[in-house]
């Protein structure tokens, strides 16, 4: 456990909120979406999913004691389709209309989107503190032999 | 060499390390602050070392024979309790870590880092200014 264990956690949260901003600013281009590249259908909202996950290899966990191999950081584990109902409008002149005159458009909420890109924000404002914090902290022990 | 090997600083530095190890475990429930099921963890020190210094308001036991059993106590053996929440927090349905508290925790360790440094700093200083004026006697 020393300095460098706690810049790598933070580093792995902000790595993490990255994704998440990266993921939601996708899902905000893609409001309108009708199409998706090569496949049929408008665009799917997509989600991050995220699971804790060891520092460590394999090997250097065992040599830690109890507490170090409990503290862990955070890791992307996947991106998740969301399977959630295409929201249909009526526009007969659309080219993606289908043959009632309806066009399949994604259900994205831009509210709910801009809340997770302001919960991510934050969360990413947290990390970034934290390592400023460890920072300091690492600097006052640098001190100590002035 | 008492005065070089002080008693206080090994203890202050057994808890700077802690203080250390505390720092990662609020960084590891900052950096899992929305990931679902995380149970934070929590590190604990102060009232076992106060308990085991004699500081605390409990009253101290006394060695009223020599038969009694010597509370020794050893800042290198010395170690951090830590403690996971037994269930995830949850927040209009959502698990998530306090992130205030968690804040508040990493702001008030940092400032007792910085103090106990600055003892250690001060601890050294005195010495050298001992070793400094004693040779231009």
């Amino acid at each position: 456990m020393d300095f460098m264990t706690a810049l790598d956690l933070s580093a792995s949260g902000l790595s993490a909120e990255r994704t998440q901003l990266n993921i939601t600013a996708m899902n905000l281009a893609n409001a309108k979406t009708t199409r998706i590249a090569g496949g049929s259908g408008p665009y799917q909202r997509k989600s991050v999913i995220k699971e804790v996950s060891s520092l460590d290899d394999p090997f250097g966990k065992h040599m830690r004691t109890e507490l170090d191999r409990e503290v862990k950081g955070v890791k992307v584990k996947g991106i998740a389709t969301d399977s959630r109902p295409e929201k249909l409008v009526y526009e007969p002149g659309h080219p993606d209309a289908d043959e009632k005159g309806y066009v399949h458009y994604p259900d994205i909420n831009v509210v709910e989107e801009m809340a997770m890109m302001m919960t991510a924000q934050r969360n990413f404002d947290a990390n970034a503190t934290a390592i400023d914090t460890i920072k300091a902290m690492y600097s006052k022990a640098l001190e100590i032999g002035k | 060499m008492k005065s070089l090997d002080q008693d206080h600083m090994r203890i202050v530095s057994r808890v700077m390390d802690m203080q250390l190890q505390r720092q990662n475990v609020i960084m590891g429930n900052i950096s899992n602050v929305n990931t679902p099921n995380y149970k934070p963890l929590e590190l604990k020190f102060e009232d076992e070392l106060q308990d085991a210094l004699n500081l605390d308001a409990k009253g101290k036991m006394a060695r009223t024979s020599g038969g009694h059993m010597p509370s020794i106590f050893d800042s290198g053996t010395f170690s951090a309790d830590w403690t996971r929440r037994f269930m995830p927090r949850k927040a209009h349905g959502e698990d998530r870590v306090n992130i205030d508290k968690e804040m508040v925790k990493m702001a008030q360790n940092n400032l007792q880092y910085n103090t106990l440094s600055q003892i250690t700093k001060s601890g050294y200083d005195g010495l050298k200014t001992i070793i400094a004026e004693a040779g231009k006697v």
